[in-house]
Parts: structure tokens; sequence; C-alpha cells
């Protein structure tokens, strides 16, 4: 075996890592703060590469920067998506949560393909054409990109959610949402808020992730099923976690397309989740009263 | 009740005769998701044990008929239940390892769904089992490979399945079997504080619920004539399995074949009339609202409501 | 309203009377105003115009459409009397269990013969359909050899009486051979021997199909190049890095892709960053690699890029016009293999109706037989024509490449619009 292409390999999977990371943190947001399974996850990133894809054809926008626009417009997406729908069924079984986020996604999905029609769309970004070379090995810098962002954006989470009154009352909430009630939070609008910042930062991943993945209407499924794999790996609720877990999902992947055969990475990361559901299923950083 | 169920079986048998073979198609597919729901319905609805990746017994039921009568000359009337053995199988893998290791809701799920997209890379990277290419069933029309000229048997065939499911569902639940699954569904620690096997019993209800799925495997194959992974081990597939028995109402007899009888309809119904030029994909908007409506409106299920519309008549 | 009835006798007799009342009052030379117009003959269209084919399906739709208003504007079939061809849509959803349902319901709208479907998945669930209700099934696109190969099987067998099913596009194993035929042609014409050639592709039903054809002819062929590595994805991609580096690391001389417009856009310009060193890269037929949005998106990583793909005759004077108005009609597309192969099908299909006389499907069955149809507007190898299988010989790949941002055809010579360039420039 090439010794430089193991290395590249670990090399792109660990930078490929951040694009992994950014996509779960926002589930994982959602699903710590109000035991809620965004299955319209996916589809909702999507749309946040579509908006960013609008301003970079349109505007003239990069994505690096567009970003924030698609994270604030996600938010309302999401804020709307809590209040509206969500929160009518917080006490109706498990299934129906499944179900109606399901039907939130088929109508994401195809409000997409009515809107930008079915070809898989691109955006072009002048910044994340580059390589850096080290000898024979390559760092791309779009990923490098994404991997500085993603750390970044993880870190600005945690410390609204250590740091704010929002965040606290968030984390409040989560934990023990009558508690919360009696001392006077208004947990109806902080859940709001929180499923807002969660689909706030999908937006965001989306945008950034743009100009690396290309996209169609239907790449919805794909993303939420890999997003669902990391945060469970990673451990649901945890922030640190969905950071870790993307990356070495992401190395896993890489290490299996070098020596298996690259069609078959998928099985990798599905076995290491069977093993993290297995042995240690509230994930590698959760808490275990799951 | 009795009449009237009697009466709707009734007018069933007589239908192929009098409407058209577009409708005679649709009916199928109404019976046979019903069929596959009513499946899923023993251990996701009755022992409340959410799987997601019920595609992939029947992809395992499918194939393993498909296999046999293709390599080995065997007819699927005997390959259905090698095929359902199968499926059983790998249902009982699969449920020993989330029961045994306690895995509840939602990491349940993931890990029925895990297992399903594990079978279907490998079907699609294992040329021996046809790759990406699927499996091809000839068309020949002869009863003994489980093929009919005539759209009619395959009505009755998944008219005689769904009724067959049902029949046992409505057993289960008047038998001790169905007050267990009922009770672990409701609170499996006070079960097994009074002493209830759980272990054992949700490994029967996912024994059994796959076992059925995986027969249902062979209909899907014979009847489409064809088996390709993405199709027939993918997600969506899992989806429309377990949409119609929670739109119905999971864990009722009737909450399947209510839950099929609103959703094909519906589906067929929008995509006629929706899905026009610039338009594609209108009709699934639509599918996708009505989808929301029925969970904000109707959280159990469609039958537990009707059942409310319904006044209790003296017995 | 009444109920058009499915069972397929009564409906002819019916059209059959009608046939002979018109023919007879036109015998009588009653004004042409007042001849009887006869009813328009319905063709069943079914392609996956929602889901992840979306964007084929909705190409083969319009070109069917086009094809039907041409043959309409025309004056109808004139053997039926100027019946006028009405086009009963369908949509797969790219799922097998719609396709079969879709087929069904066309049929019993009234459809008398069929054309679709793209995908191999939901074209062979339709296949029964047209079997079992013995409607003419002109498969317009769709490569997977068991769809046409098993009717004849059943036939020859003697379960079935007769084959409806027929189909007018390159077969799997025919991408292979003709792949690596030009191969060999365009190496030689450019006086350079490649030895290491790296089959990467999308591991989905065409990657598949197309990856063991395009061996097997390898195998077959034993040409001076070796295949030295095989690197299939999973499509769609989310990242091609490591597979690119593997490919790199099998030390190239050309890069064989067979891919999906998503995965192109990932492929190529991963080979660009890598810097691979190649002399080209060559595909052995696939989409992704010459359509108007790939081009959009591409741009220069797309310049020089070769692919064996079933292409439109673009000499023809008469396909330029065609792919002007589907210019118009569809917003921007270019004209291509999906919307070409569903024109040709439907011009197709207007002939053998005309040769047909008749409305009766078996009469169709024989008439489709007979084809020799040399109007097509694709490149093929001569004219249509339809094998024991039912499969069409004649239907062949061109060699085309991306220059100056534009696919053009380049190989065989009598095809070719422009000479190509091979190897490409170094950058």
């Amino acid at each position: 075996m090439d010794a430089t292409l193991v290395g590249q390999g670990l090399l792109s999977g660990f930078l490929f890592g951040g694009v992994y990371s950014l996509m779960a943190v926002g589930l994982t947001l959602i699903f710590g703060v109000m035991r809620v399974v965004n299955f319209a996850h996916g589809d909702m990133m999507v749309w946040g590469m579509y908006m960013a894809w609008l301003l970079s054809v349109r505007a003239g926008i990069d994505p690096y920067v567009g970003f924030l626009v698609c994270a604030a417009g996600l938010f309302v997406l999401g804020f709307v998506i809590q209040r509206g729908l969500v929160e009518r069924i917080v006490d109706a079984p498990h299934e129906m949560q499944i179900l109606l986020m399901l039907g939130v996604a088929l109508v994401l999905e195809n409000a997409a393909l009515v809107a930008f029609g079915p070809d898989p769309a691109r955006v072009r970004s002048p910044v994340a054409q580059g390589t850096i070379w080290l000898g024979p090995i390559f760092v791309d810098v779009a990923r490098l990109l994404t991997f500085a962002l993603a750390m970044v954006l993880t870190a600005a989470l945690w410390l609204f959610l250590t740091r704010t009154d929002l965040g606290r009352s968030m984390r409040a909430a989560a934990d023990n949402p009558y508690g919360a009630r009696v001392i006077g939070t208004d947990v109806r609008t902080v859940y709001a808020a929180a499923f807002g910042v969660g689909a706030a930062c999908v937006g965001a991943a989306g945008a950034l992730v743009s100009p690396i993945l290309p996209f169609q209407p239907t790449s919805g499924l794909g993303l939420s099923v890999t997003s669902f794999n990391i945060v469970i790996i990673g451990g649901m609720g945890s922030l640190p976690g969905a950071f870790v877990a993307g990356i070495l999902v992401s190395v896993a992947e890489s290490m299996g397309a070098v020596f298996l055969s690259p069609s078959m990475k998928e099985l990798v990361s599905f076995g290491l989740l069977i093993a993290i559901l297995l042995f240690r299923p509230a994930g590698l950083f959760g808490k275990t009263a799951a | 009740m009795k009449l009237l169920a009697l009466l709707a079986v009734a007018v069933l048998v007589g239908l192929p005769w009098v409407v058209g073979s577009y409708l005679v198609t649709v009916m199928i597919f109404i019976f046979f998701y019903a069929y596959l729901g009513q499946a899923w319905n023993i251990v996701g609805g009755y022992a409340g044990q959410l799987s997601a990746g019920h595609a992939a017994f029947v992809g395992i039921g499918g194939y393993a008929a498909a296999l046999l009568s293709a390599r080995a000359g065997l007819s699927p009337w005997l390959g259905m239940w090698i095929g359902g053995a199968l499926a059983a199988a790998l249902g009982a893998v699969i449920g020993y390892l989330g029961f045994r290791f306690g895995l509840r809701g939602f990491y349940f799920v993931l890990l029925t769904v895990a297992f399903a997209e594990i079978c279907r890379v490998v079907a699609l990277n294992v040329d021996a089992v046809g790759g990406a290419l699927g499996l091809y069933i000839t068309f020949t029309g002869d009863p003994r490979q489980f093929q009919f000229q005539d759209n009619r048997v395959y009505y009755y065939i998944a008219l005689v399945l769904m009724l067959a499911a049902t029949a046992l569902v409505w057993a289960i639940e008047r038998h001790r079997f169905g007050a267990y699954l009922t009770a672990i569904r409701q609170d499996e620690s006070a079960c097994e504080a009074l002493g209830v096997d759980t272990l054992r019993v949700k490994m029967l209800a996912m024994i059994l619920s796959s076992f059925l799925t995986g027969i249902g495997g062979t209909f899907y194959a014979f009847y489409l004539f064809s088996l390709q992974p993405n199709a027939v081990f993918g997600i969506p597939l899992s989806v429309e399995i377990v949409i119609r028995p929670i739109v119905g109402g999971a864990g009722t007899v009737m909450g399947p074949l209510l839950g099929s009888f609103i959703l094909s309809p519906l589906a067929e119904i929008s995509r006629t009339y929706f899905a026009q030029g610039g338009w594609t994909g209108l009709h699934l908007i639509v599918y996708g609202v009505l989808l929301i409506a029925v969970v904000l409106f109707l959280p159990q299920g469609a039958y537990p409501a009707l059942r409310r519309l319904v006044p209790r008549r003296p017995a | 309203m009444t109920n058009r009835t499915s069972r397929g006798t009564d409906r002819r007799t019916f059209l059959k009377v009608t046939g002979a009342a018109a023919g007879a009052s036109a015998l009588v030379g009653f004004p042409a105003v007042l001849r009887a117009q006869a009813p328009a003959f319905k063709i069943g269209v079914v392609h996956p115009v929602t889901g992840p084919l979306a964007e084929p399906g909705q190409a083969c739709r319009l070109g069917a459409q086009m094809a039907a208003d041409a043959i309409n504007a025309a004056g109808g079939i004139k053997a039926l009397n100027g019946a006028k061809l009405e086009l009963i849509f369908g949509d797969t959803q790219t799922k097998p269990d719609v396709g079969r349902t879709e087929a069904e319901r066309v049929v019993t709208q009234g459809a008398q013969m069929l054309m679709g479907s793209f995908d191999s998945g939901s074209t062979a669930a339709m296949v029964p359909v047209a079997q079992q209700r013995r409607v003419p099934f002109l498969v317009d696109i769709a490569a997977a050899d068991p769809i046409t190969a098993n009717v004849a099987k059943s036939v020859r067998d003697g379960q079935q009486k007769v084959q409806y099913v027929y189909r007018n596009f390159p077969t799997g194993s025919s991408f292979g051979r003709k792949a690596v035929q030009y191969f060999g042609e365009v190496f030689k014409e450019a006086g350079v021997s490649p030895k290491r050639v790296v089959l990467m592709y999308c591991n989905d039903l065409f990657g598949q199909n197309n990856a063991k054809g395009f061996q097997a002819a390898h195998a077959a062929a034993k040409p001076s190049w070796e295949i030295v590595d095989v690197i299939p994805w999973p499509e769609p991609p989310q990242d091609l890095s490591t597979e690119v580096s593997r490919a790199k690391a099998a030390k190239p001389d050309v890069i064989a892709p067979i891919t999906r417009p998503a995965s192109a856009q990932l492929l190529l310009p991963e080979i660009r960053k890598q810097r691979l060193d190649i002399m080209g890269i060559v595909g052995p037929g696939s989409p992704g690699l010459y359509e108007a949005g790939q081009l959009a998106v591409l741009k220069e990583d797309l310049e020089y890029v070769m692919a064996s793909t079933p292409w439109a005759n673009f000499k023809n004077p008469r396909t330029q016009k065609v792919a002007e108005d589907y210019l118009k009609r569809s917003g921007g597309k270019t004209f291509d293999t999906n919307s070409g192969y569903s024109y040709d099908g439907m011009m197709l299909i207007a002939d053998i109706l005309e040769r047909a006389r008749s409305t009766d499907a078996d009469t169709i069955v024989e008439s489709i037989k007979k084809t020799n149809y040399g109007s097509g507007l694709m490149q093929y190898a001569g004219p249509i024509v339809f094998d024991e299988i039912g499969d069409n010989p004649n239907a062949v790949t061109t060699m085309i490449q991306v220059l100056g941002q534009k696919a053009v055809a380049v190989w065989p010579k009598d095809a070719a619009v422009q000479k190509f360039v091979f190897p490409r420039p170094k950058r």
C-alpha cells in the first residue's frame, strides 16, 4: 500500500470531517434541547445550499460571506416550523413526531424541485479553488476553510449555550421543562428559538458546504442519514460529540475507500454506528441518561 | 360490526369483475402495503418497537425467492417460505442486538435503518446477487412460477395476504401475547418488574413480523418482475411500510388497512391531477401537506378518531 | 363519462368499424370536411419526471411531445386517416411499483402503445403490463439487457405467444464494445499508445452495467492498454478526494470515468486539484460530461473531456432545427441523448403505424419487426431495425469531446463534426 495514498487519505478524511461536523451540529442541538428528531434535517440543509446558490448567482455574494444570510433565513423557517407545527404534537406519541417531520421533508424537497428544477447545482467560489502542496500531499483550501469554520461555529454555539441567558434557558428547559416553567421561563419561545438556532446552524452548514458538495433537491435524504449517523456516534445533544464524530466518521470512510472498495465506504460508517449503538448508545460524548 | 366487515369483504371479492385493470392494480398495491403495514404493526404498533428498516425483510424475502427460482428452479410457492425464514433470521439478529442491549425509541429506529442500509449496500456491490443491475424475472405467465397472465389473480392473492395478516393480528390482540405486547409498549419496566420475560416476547414479535414481511417480498418480486437494491432495501420503501399503520392507527387491528385505503388513493390522485408540466413535484408537496395535516389533527391515527365518532352500540 | 372499456377487443372492434365507415364514406366521395375524423391514437408516455432522475425524465417527456406535435402538424398518421397522436403522460417517480401502476393507468385510459421509461427498474416493471394487456411497448431509453432478452426468451420457450417489447437504444453490452473499439481507434489515430487506464464509475445500475460491459469488452478485445485499477464510488457521492488519490497512485495515462451529473461535478475538479498527469479523460459513456448545465458549472474542467455516448447526428440539418426548437421550448437546454431518443422513438412509432395501417396490437408488432427506418435524428450505424431479441443493433454510441466549451462529435470520422484533441494539452 502506497504510503502517500494512506497519508493523503488520512488528511483528506480529516479535513472533510469538518463538513460532516457542520452538518451534524444543528441536528444535535435540536435533539439535545427538545428531544425532537428532525427528519427534515437534510432537506433544510439543501434549502440552505440553494439560498447560498441564489445569493452567489443573483447577487454575486460569496458563500463564505453569504452564509450568515442563509443562517438567518433558516432561523425563521425553523422558528415557524416549531411554533406552527412541532409544538402542537409535543405530547403525541413518538411516531407522530417522526411522521410530521417526514411530511415537512417531503414538502421542502419538492418545493425545491418546483422552484429550482431537478438539475444538480454547485456554487463556485473563487476562494475554494486553491490547493496547498506539502510535498506529495496536498491540502484542499476549501475543505481547510470549512474545517476552520466548523470549529469556530461549534465554539460559538458552545459559548451561546453556556454564557448567554437564552442559551442557558434552553439548557434548563431541556433538562427540566417543568422546572423551567415554574421559574417563569417562556418555554414555548425558548423551544422555538432552539429549533430556530438549530435550523440556522443547518442553513449555515449548507451554505458553507455548497462550494464543495454538488446538490439537487433530492440530496436531502442522504444528508439526513449521514448526519444521524454522526450525531448518534458522537452522542445526541453533545456539541463536542458532533464535532469529533464528524471527523471520526470521515476518516473511517476515507480509510475504507483506501483499503476496501470506495463504493462500500458507507458500510464502514454503518458498522461504526452499530458498534456504538450496542456498546455505548449514549455516544462517545453523550450523557448516559438516554 | 361483524356484518359490516363481511359486507366489505364481499365487495372486495366482487370488485375486480366490475372495475378496470388500472383500478385493480391500485387495489393490489393498497392490499399489499396494508399487508406489509400489518406485519410491521405486530412489532411496531403493538410492541411499540419502531422499526424503520423493514424494507430489509422485503428485500431478503424477494431476493431469496428470486434467486432460488432463477438459479435452482425452485418454485416461488416454496421459495417464499425460505425467503420468509431468512428474513426472520435477520429479524432475530436485529431484535436480539437491539433488545438485549436495551435500545429504545430512536436508538432502535436507527439500528434498524443501519441494518437495512447495510443490506442495500451489500446487495448493490455483490455481483452474485445481481449488483446494481438487480434481478430480472422472465415473464412467463406460468402459475407454477407464481406468475399469472391475469391481473385479477394477483388481486386475490394480495387480498388473501391482507386478510390473513389482519386475522392474525386480531387473534394476537385477544391472546395473552397481545396483552404482553401492549403492556410492554406502555411501560416496559413495569412489565419486567411483574416477571414478564420481555426479551422473549419482543423477540417473538420481531421474528413474526419479519417473517411475514419476507413473504411479502416474494409477492413484490414476482409482481414487479424486477428487484433493485435501492428500491427494495431503501429507506423510501421502509417509509411507505411504516406510514400506513401510523396514519391509520398503530397498535390497532384496522389501522394499517385504514391507512393504506387513505394514503394509496391519495398518492394516486395527487400524482394524476397535480403532476403537470412545469409543476412536477407539486403532487408530492400535496402528499406532504396531507401527512402533516393528519399528524396535527389525528395524532392517534385515523382509526381511533373514527371509533370516537361512531357511538358504541350495546352488544 | 363513458367507461372506456379496458377490454382490448371491444376497443379495437370499435376503431375498425369507425375506420371502415370513414373509408366507405371516402369512397363515396364525400367532401373532405364531412369525412369522419379518425379518433386519436393514444400513446402512453411514461418517464421519471420527479425523483432523482427528474432531469433526464423531463427531457424525455419534452422530446416525445415535440415529436408528436410535429407529426400532428404534418397531418397525423395518414394510414389511419389523419389520426392525431395523443400522448397520455405518466410519472414513474423512479420507482418500479409506481412505473407499473402508471403503465396500467395509461393503458386503462386508452393507450394503445407505450413508450418509456429511462430507468431500467421501472421499465422492467412495465414489461409485464405490456405482455399481459397486449400493448406494444417501445423502450426509448433503458440499457439493461434483460428487459428485452427475457421476453424474447419466454417467446422462444413457448411461454408467451408474442413479444410486445422492443427497444431502440444501445444495450449495456453494446456500450462497452463500442467504447473499447473507439478507445483503440482514437489512440491509433492520435499516434500514441497509452498503457494504463483507470476505470472509475458511479456504483448505480447504469454505472455498474456499463463498467461491467467495458471490462468484458476489454477482456475480449485484448488491446494494448490495461485497466490497472477499478474504482467505484457510492452514488451520489459526497467526497471523491480519496478515490482520486487512489487513481493517482495507480499512475494512469488515461482516466475512464462513468459518472452522473452530480458526481462529475465532484470528480473533474478533484482530478485537476490533485494534479493528475494524464493524457486525457475518456469516458466509456455516461451523462454528466457534456450537458449545458454541467458546462455552466464545470467550465474549463470539462474542456478536452471525451465520452462515448449515444448522441444526436448534428450533421443532419433536421436535427439542428429540432435542437433549436428544443432550446426554445425547454428554456435553454441542449437537445441531447435523452430528449433525442424519445423524439426518435415517437417518430419511429409514427412510421410503425403508417406501415401497420391498423391499430390492432399484433399487426403493429408485425410492423415493428419489419422496421427499416432511416430518418432518425440520432447517430446510428444504419437504419433502425430490430433483431430477434427486440433490440436495435444499429443503435450505437459516438465519441464526443468538449472543445471550446461545446460538446461535439469527434469519432468515428463520418460522424465527426470536428477533429479530436488527444492527448490533451499540458496545463
